[in-house]
């Protein structure tokens, strides 16, 4: 069986989530829930894509996946939002999911979420892992090339496109194997609508976490590819160096390297999410 | 199915308007006609176009009517100004029910107004010289306009809104007015109408226990658990609409057709399609027959029946009936047992309004249109559907949400008309054509998966259901299908509209079916001599199944098989997808 899916509402908006119950190691009996481990995902992508990380990552985890309002599964907010706004209406939505505390992983656009959710909700928020992720508007940007190819959802719609330009976008291990990137963002992909990724785009315009790094001061573990075109690893040096209680962890790949080297990634996330 | 099953749901909405209702039969949009319009937009209706300037002209040309016209208006208003006019609301028109309506001078006047004013545009347009579809259309202008400056949508002039702002010292309009802005922000832009945050799926709503077999790209199947010791051998597979969820049919416990079914002791099995988006635009009659083969494949698979009854409801229903014959053409048709089609017009012609609505160049058009997007957009359809029925779709919800502040009702009808779906370009333009020629009427004109589709080579046994209020797929066209298969057929007329129809579970007094034994070619024949049976067709469709359906044997304790394993629980993972 495949994990739960659910909808709920919040503040009259619906959003789609799933969540993977956690298992004892022994055996299937569900547990009470400890923390949770809440994923944000990147622009444009719906909680499909991270399915490769969640299978591997320890049973033991509580993980929690949603769309973003107009993203993937879930409708199209009513207006635009920003980071702020997103976080605040996502500590709303884990309150409806009755979770109190929890720890939350953000992949590129959705670190950015991450690092809003940990300074705002400094007593929810336990620990947090940001990958393949920068500072906002303030960082070492991509090369023109690169961005250019980020402000349409295009990869989404098009499979042979994403094929086409995986290489360049993505880096890592889909310069040799360019075909992985229409197997992970199409073949269960949900596609929300333009405005829905405008939104998202709009979200991050003027946002930036650089000053208030120095203030998140719960344990962070931050995970980049060494080969990244889209966020370039420089930054996460930058974050780290910034963060007081941030570990860097550089990996071999590119910017999808939480799916494409999920065996190696889920295992570390989830040592560093039930450490003592 | 569509949005547009609010059309059978009169009693549903908080408190709806009345003097429509009557006029309602005219109106009604039935679904081809629909689907051009989404495509193309609401606001075109609302334009003045040369149907108004003919009506312009009109009243120009017979000058002593239409001053006869304005001179009684007048004469009226005088009357309601010394206060000894009669003219008061129809009694059922619930806007003006607020006794401040007949009780404050200044209001009674008000309304008094309203009312004359609103007869005397009828009238001039009544006595205007124009072709039936300049008439429909200025009466759509009309009725729209008229709707929306009644003085009951104006806030603190209507007294219950006036109310309420004192008694919460205001909130009311500053929660209104944020609900305004919040739904005038995106498409559909009409106000809320139902508060979704009470229903969960797998919950409340699509809650009757099953597990998903099959997952293509296109579909999930999913299987019903049987809560009977014995179950029939023969399953039945049911083709839902492609516009909207699966799971009309599986609304609130007590209240869904598929926990009835299961409960009569029937191996349910229902397609839950994937709401398609823009890489999907090529999917067609061809990729939807595809995918209701490949989940009759899985059904025979998992029941070891070499035989299955298939059901269709609306567009679904379509579909079914295409399979229908594809299997008959392919001669495979041994592997149905009978067609089951729920609020499903085959036959177009005549349908009302669609020579009114519908042209040959606005089809085109609203084919270009899906085409460019890639898909129709299912909230473009709902907001289509609301301005058909301004005064209960519309302003009802307008006092409601925004001049009370409150929030719209919860009602699982609601929920679910308000859960849309998109439609493929590819279908959406197979859908129009279809209607536009009506060509399921002859044989061969539409070729699916390569062959050449005949609906008189269906041979098995076909139950066919409407309702006698349905403005979507209207009873008579429903009627039609009964001449066009080639086995028996047997009708069955139920009281409600669309969705109503559907969701029929027994213990309603109100509710009744006629069914009559011969089907002649007339509808209007056919129900002169039906007979009325009191209750809902639930229990006839199930006697007709039953034996239909084979022999009782034990239910299987497993859902699927060694090679087809649940996948999920029902109601799936298709059915979140926004």
């Amino acid at each position: 069986m495949s994990d739960e899916l659910l909808w709920i509402t919040v503040m009259g908006q619906q959003v789609r989530v799933s969540i993977r119950r956690a298992v004892r190691a022994s055996g299937d009996e569900p547990v009470a829930p400890t923390v949770p481990l809440v994923l944000c995902n990147g622009i444009g992508a719906s909680l499909e894509l991270l399915q490769p990380f969640v299978d591997e990552v320890d049973p033991a985890i509580e993980v929690v996946r949603f769309d973003v309002p107009g993203v993937g599964g879930s409708p199209l907010p009513k207006l635009p939002y920003n980071f702020a706004g997103l976080a605040w209406f996502l500590s709303r939505a884990l309150d409806e999911l009755g979770y109190d505390r929890f720890d939350v992983l953000g992949i590129s656009w959705g670190g950015g979420l991450t690092q809003q959710i940990a300074f705002q909700h400094r007593r929810r928020c336990r620990r947090l892992v940001l990958v393949s992720t920068g500072t906002g508007s303030l960082m070492v940007p991509a090369r023109p090339g690169v961005l250019a190819k980020m402000v349409t959802p295009r990869r989404y719609r098009d499979k042979e496109y994403a094929k086409q330009i995986a290489a360049e976008l993505y880096g890592g291990r889909l310069r040799d194997e360019p075909g992985l990137a229409g197997a992970l963002l199409h073949d269960q992909s949900r596609v929300g609508s333009r405005r829905g990724y405008l939104y998202q785009l709009l979200a991050g315009v003027g946002w930036s976490s650089l000053p208030a790094l120095p203030l998140i001061r719960q344990r962070t573990l931050i995970l980049a590819g060494t080969d990244d075109p889209i966020i370039p690893f420089v930054n996460a040096r930058i974050i780290a160096r910034l963060m007081p209680h941030a570990t860097l962890h550089a990996y071999d790949d590119g910017h999808l390297g939480l799916v494409t080297l999920a065996d190696e990634l889920g295992p570390l996330v989830s040592r560093f999410v039930l450490a003592e | 199915m569509t949005s547009t099953k609010l059309a059978g749901l009169n009693q549903a909405g908080p408190n709806q308007t009345g003097p429509n209702r009557t006029s309602m039969a005219s109106q009604a949009a039935p679904l081809d006609a629909l689907l051009v319009e989404a495509a193309r937009g609401p606001l075109r209706r609302f334009l003045p176009d040369s149907a108004t300037a003919k009506w312009a002209v009109s009243m120009a040309r017979q000058p002593g009517a239409t001053v006869r016209r304005l001179r009684a208006l007048g004469g009226e208003a005088g009357r309601i100004a010394l206060g000894s006019s009669e003219l008061a609301p129809d009694r059922r028109d619930r806007r003006f029910t607020d006794v401040a309506w007949s009780q404050n001078p200044l209001l009674k006047r008000l309304v008094q107004l309203y009312l004359a004013g609103g007869k005397t545009v009828e009238e001039l347009l009544a006595d205007a010289d124009l072709t039936l579809t300049q008439r429909r259309r200025l009466q759509f202008q009309v009725e729209n306009v008229l709707a929306a400056i009644a003085p009951s949508n104006i806030p603190l002039v209507n007294p219950e809104s006036a109310k309420a702002v004192i008694d919460t010292a205001g909130l009311s309009l500053v929660r209104g007015g944020r609900q305004l802005v919040r739904d005038l922000a995106s498409s559909p832009r009409i106000p809320e109408m139902v508060d979704t945050s009470g229903f969960k799926l797998g919950d409340n709503v699509a809650a009757t226990p099953g597990a998903v077999v099959l997952r293509t790209e296109v579909l999930e199947l999913i299987q019903y658990q049987p809560q009977t010791d014995e179950v029939r051998e023969v399953p039945l597979m049911i083709v839902p609409p492609t516009i909207n969820k699966f799971y009309a049919i599986d609304l609130s416990p007590e209240r869904s057709l598929v926990e009835f079914s299961v409960r009569q002791g029937r191996q349910i099995f229902v397609i839950s399609w994937r709401n398609p988006d823009a890489r999907h635009a090529d999917w067609d009659f061809d990729t939807y027959v595809r995918a209701i083969l490949d989940a009759l494949d899985a059904v025979e698979e998992i029941t070891g029946s070499k035989q299955t009854v298939l059901g269709g409801i609306c567009s679904g229903g379509i579909l079914a009936s295409i399979t229908a014959a594809y299997l008959a053409g392919i001669g495979r048709q041994d592997r149905l047992a009978a067609l089951c089609l729920a609020v499903t017009v085959i036959d177009n012609a005549n349908a009302g309004t669609v020579s009114a609505l519908v042209d040959r160049r606005g089809a085109e058009l609203a084919k270009r249109l899906s085409r460019r997007k890639g898909y129709l957009d299912g909230n473009a359809l709902a907001e289509i559907f609301a301005w058909l029925r301004p005064g209960d779709l519309i302003w009802n919800y307008w006092v409601n949400n925004y001049l009370l502040g409150k929030r719209p009702p919860a009602f699982d009808i609601l929920f679910w008309n308000a859960d849309t779906t998109r439609m493929t370009a590819g279908l959406h333009a197979d859908f129009v054509d279809l209607a536009m020629e009506n060509k399921l009427l002859r044989a061969g004109a539409v070729t699916v998966l390569g062959v050449p589709i005949d609906l008189k080579a269906v041979t098995v046994d076909a139950y066919v259901v409407a309702g006698i209020a349905d403005h979507i797929t209207p009873w008579e066209n429903c009627y039609q299908s009964t001449q066009l298969f080639g086995g028996k057929t047997r009708f069955v007329l139920s009281t409600s509209g669309h969705i109503a129809a559907l969701v029929n579970p027994p213990g309603n007094p109100k509710a009744s079916f006629r069914t009559n034994d011969e089907n002649p070619a007339d509808a209007k024949a056919w129900l002169r001599e039906a007979e009325t049976h009191q209750g809902t067709w639930w229990t006839d469709v199930a006697a007709w199944l039953s034996a239909r359906s084979g022999d009782l044997r034990p239910a299987p304790r497993e859902l699927g098989t060694a090679v087809l394993p649940p996948l999920a629980e029902a109601p799936g993972t298709y059915v979140f997808d926004k």
